[in-house]
């Protein structure tokens, strides 16, 4: 009986002692000398980005430090070289002809030259029909891939405005592609370099470990050992990953943790505006309230909210972003603040409550308040239209739209226009298509190129125009621009299209989505990246002190 | 006896095959697997026509559901709809993480809600079993995301103010987690928290059985003639009523271990731990229903058959049950 009991005993301490014993004695453990670990949301579902799984933000972390491009997109959103020896040229306008050339020293790890012919491969692999491609858009156009060692040709068959970020993605190996079922390929790990990294192994659910790729010629050779990435899809644990060191470097989503990390001097927060905007869309169709068919009904909306205190109650006063200057308001349907061809076309309707009244006075619109008051329930009725009341569409349970409604609300209601919530879960996957609504919020997600595609969501039977919006000088200007490969002749065009948009107020640019980067300031050269080349894109010129 | 088992097993295989069929009916019916890809502009048309032919996405249910169990039968449970990625390698992964953790948490919840229970019992209404009573209640009602968080904010702290790291916050393994020793001792490190927090609950659950199955069982008859016969009292504890008060909790333990085979959603998620609920989780946000499907169907066997062990246990521990 004794003997059991010891036994049993035995037994319990060392199942408490399996769990807790070595735990509690274990040394502190840190990651190497000369690597940083980031911390990210979401884990790649594969490493080949060619395919759809692989068209995410999280895969090209990866990727575009392992399989470099021909051309990277930089801080400021410009394509600079990466494997390309320079710019690549236009040749010839028509046919719309493009000419560049391969670095010398780009060389893949295993020692083979960066030639033509793996653009070529890589080519040939996107307009294979067996494999499940993102998308073909701009490659369908090319006539003709001509290779000459180093150097490519190639000749468009109609002209393609965005021609330049097109042939400048990542360069595929000839060498794997050849023979290979490319929805398999890369689904594991990446067995070839020509990035400042190199793939060393993938534990699946938990972290990803890249190496400095030592034959790395092409550019700055990586400062760092080793970058490994951790998933860590909880917000409140990957922030508590952050201040416990396990983590060195993360890009979260807006959240109040950022407000209290920005406090802590250990580390260093960045923000700045993306691709990503919010903005208020209005129906022109049949099913859309008639009052919005009236431009100077929607240039009252525009003066009546107050885009500022908008954004400075989302981002700047909870903490978020550091001062209203980082995040400045989006005056543009068309370009991001931080990009060249920005132009502030929308800021001639700053707020302004009296001009409100007074324009939809100037309407003949009645029954509205004779000054703006924040009691008014008085709602302007306006000629052939009716009373100033919309429906407004937008998802349920987001915070940061609900508080946006409802500071819009209180605004326009003080001026006599009544804004009527219809929160919904499918409010953009099916209210939106349907065009049964008045006003929606909701964002549109974007990248340097988006500007070339406005059409799709200005113009007259664009395919996301939801808005059923249609103006013939615009939808031509957009049309135009599609096709217009000069840079300037373009931005012009696009610029013409957006001062009369910016008049007709089809839509309100509400505000940018700001993005974070937040490291510890043992790491530096850390720079945040508005576009999908994100945090990581100069990750070879990363250090640590650590 | 082995008649028993065989007629249940014969019986699960049925109850499996018409679980798999309304598996793949709801799962299918609930949404349109390529809706996201439809969504996204640029995603060229050739490419969701390639993926739907590939999957039969066009066909009638009853002959998706057919290729379907052919895959999951043949070809264990086939590949994902986007990407074409094996399913069954990822669900062995990712059982075998869940797999540590609840062994682990089991192990810690059984030993410490046994000895809680058995002393309860024994001291009934005394200030230890008034305690073990309200700190069950306390186990059982603290919401297990919540009691993850202050873990970490804890452990973290503790990190932060001595630089002593006794349990990280998040994962299943570290940058370097080394081999032999250094492996294992890197493992409990990461697993610690997660134990802790499944074993809370269940410890609670566990005493609660113990101490009621042991009150019963003191109280008996056959308990008061073995006192009777001037057995000593360790002995009549140990040797007629401990064994006897397991049985429950036996039948608890093997119910609660089927379940738990789907792994703990929350406290996976929280503590990013590659395990069965986590990876659950990332299938339904990725939209692809065959991750889905396959992970439900392997909990819906791990469920049916921890149903039967437990049964079976039952049976070997209790003489007078019979299974005919």
């Amino acid at each position: 009986m004794r003997k059991k009991a010891i036994w049993l005993f035995a037994a319990a301490l060392s199942a408490t002692a399996l769990v807790v014993g070595p735990t509690a004695s274990a040394e502190p453990s840190r990651a190497s000398a000369g690597t940083v670990v980031i911390g990210h949301d979401q884990e790649p579902a594969t490493l080949n980005n060619l395919i759809t799984p692989g068209n995410a933000y999280t895969t090209s972390l990866v990727t575009n430090l392992v399989l470099a491009s021909g051309q990277r997109y930089n801080s400021r959103a410009v394509l600079v070289p990466q494997l390309f020896a320079g710019k690549p040229r236009i040749t010839r306008n028509r046919p719309l002809t493009i000419r560049f050339s391969i670095k010398a020293n780009a060389r893949w790890s295993d020692g083979r030259q960066v030639t033509g012919n793996d653009w070529r491969a890589t080519y040939r692999a996107i307009m294979d029909r067996r494999w499940d491609i993102t998308s073909r858009e701009g490659w369908e156009d090319i006539r003709s891939v001509a290779v000459r060692g180093k150097t490519v040709t190639i000749v468009f068959r109609r002209p393609y405005a965005a021609w330049e970020a097109l042939i400048s993605g990542n360069i595929y190996p000839a060498h794997k592609l050849a023979g290979a079922n490319v929805n398999q390929l890369y689904q594991s790990g990446l067995d070839v370099s020509s990035g400042p990294y190199r793939f060393v192994s993938w534990q699946k659910g938990t972290q990803l470990v890249l190496q400095k790729n030592a034959r790395f010629r092409a550019g700055s050779a990586a400062r760092l050992d080793r970058l490994v990435f951790r998933y860590i899809p909880n917000t409140a644990s990957l922030f508590q990953s952050l201040r416990s060191n396990e983590i060195q470097v993360t890009e979260p989503q807006p959240q109040l943790q950022i407000v209290e990390i920005r406090r802590n001097n250990a580390f260093r927060v960045q923000s700045g505006p993306g691709y990503f905007f919010e903005h208020l869309d209005f129906q022109f169709g049949p099913q859309g309230h008639a009052a919005l068919k009236r431009r100077y009904v929607r240039q009252a909306l525009a003066m009546g909210i107050n885009r500022s205190d908008v954004r400075n109650a989302l981002y700047v006063q909870p903490g978020l972003v550091a001062s209203a200057r980082q995040l400045p308001v989006l005056q543009s349907l068309i370009w991001k603040p931080f990009e060249a061809n920005y132009r502030a076309f929308f800021a001639r309707w700053g707020f302004n409550q009296r001009n409100v009244i007074s324009l939809l006075r100037r309407n003949g619109c009645t029954g509205g308040p004779a000054t703006p008051n924040r009691n008014n329930n008085d709602i302007w009725s306006c000629p052939g239209v009716g009373r100033l009341s919309f429906r407004f569409n937008t998802t349920a349970g987001n915070q940061l739209r609900a508080l946006t409604f409802e500071i819009a609300q209180a605004q326009l209601k003080s001026v006599g226009i009544e804004l009527q919530p219809r929160f919904a879960a499918n409010a953009l996957t099916q209210i939106l298509p349907s065009r049964d609504w008045d006003i929606s919020m909701f964002t549109w997600l974007g990248g340097p190129t988006s500007s070339i595609t406005a059409f799709a969501l200005y113009g007259c039977g664009g395919d996301q125009n939801y808005m059923t919006y249609c103006n013939r000088s615009v939808s031509n200007a957009l049309q135009k621009a599609q096709f217009t490969p000069n840079n300037v002749q373009r931005r012009n065009l696009l610029h013409q299209a957006e001062r009369i948009m910016a008049n007709d107020v089809p839509s309100i640019p509400m505000y940018v989505r700001p993005g974070f980067l937040i490291g510890r300031r043992t790491v530096t050269g850390l720079s945040i990246n508005p576009t999908q080349q994100g945090s990581t894109w100069n990750a070879e010129l990363w250090r640590t002190s650590q | 006896m082995l008649t028993y088992i065989i007629r249940r097993l014969l019986y699960s295989v049925v109850v499996l095959l018409v679980a798999s069929f309304l598996i793949f009916t709801f799962v299918t019916v609930s949404g349109d697997p390529l809706s996201f890809l439809k969504m996204s502009p640029g995603v060229s048309q050739e490419t969701i026509a390639n993926i739907t032919e590939r999957k039969h996405l066009d066909d009638p249910i009853i002959v998706r559901y057919g290729y379907w169990l052919r895959d999951a039968v043949t070809d264990q449970f086939g590949t994902t709809i986007i990407g074409e990625r094996k399913i069954m390698p990822d669900i062995q992964r990712v059982m075998g993480h869940t797999l540590q953790l609840i062994i682990a948490a089991e192990l810690l919840a059984i030993t410490l809600a046994i000895s809680i229970g058995v002393y309860s019992a024994l001291r009934q209404y005394s200030v230890f079993d008034y305690l073990a009573t309200t700190f069950s209640f306390l186990g059982l009602a603290t919401p297990v995301f919540w009691l993850a968080l202050m873990l970490q904010v804890l452990f973290v702290n503790v990190y932060l103010w001595w630089d002593i790291r006794i349990f990280y916050t998040a994962n299943l393994s570290g940058v370097d987690p080394g081999g032999g020793i250094d492996f294992v001792l890197d493992r409990a490190q990461h697993l610690a928290l997660p134990v802790i927090v499944l074993s809370i609950a269940n410890i609670a659950t566990y005493s609660r059985y113990m101490r009621g199955a042991m009150l019963e069982v003191i109280n008996s008859d056959y308990v008061r003639t073995a006192r009777a016969k001037g057995l000593k009292e360790r002995r009549v504890i140990m040797r007629h009523a401990f064994r006897n008060a397991l049985i429950p909790l036996t039948t608890v333990v093997a119910l609660n271990f089927g379940a738990l085979i789907g792994g703990v959603v929350v406290t996976e998620t929280v503590f990013a731990l590659d395990g069965m609920g986590f990876y659950f989780i990332n299938a339904l946000n990725s939209g692809d229903p065959y991750p889905v499907m396959a992970w439900l169907m392997i909990v819906s066997t791990g469920v049916i058959v921890f149903n039967l062990l437990a049964d079976i246990t039952y049976g070997i521990l209790d003489p007078r049950v019979r299974h005919d």
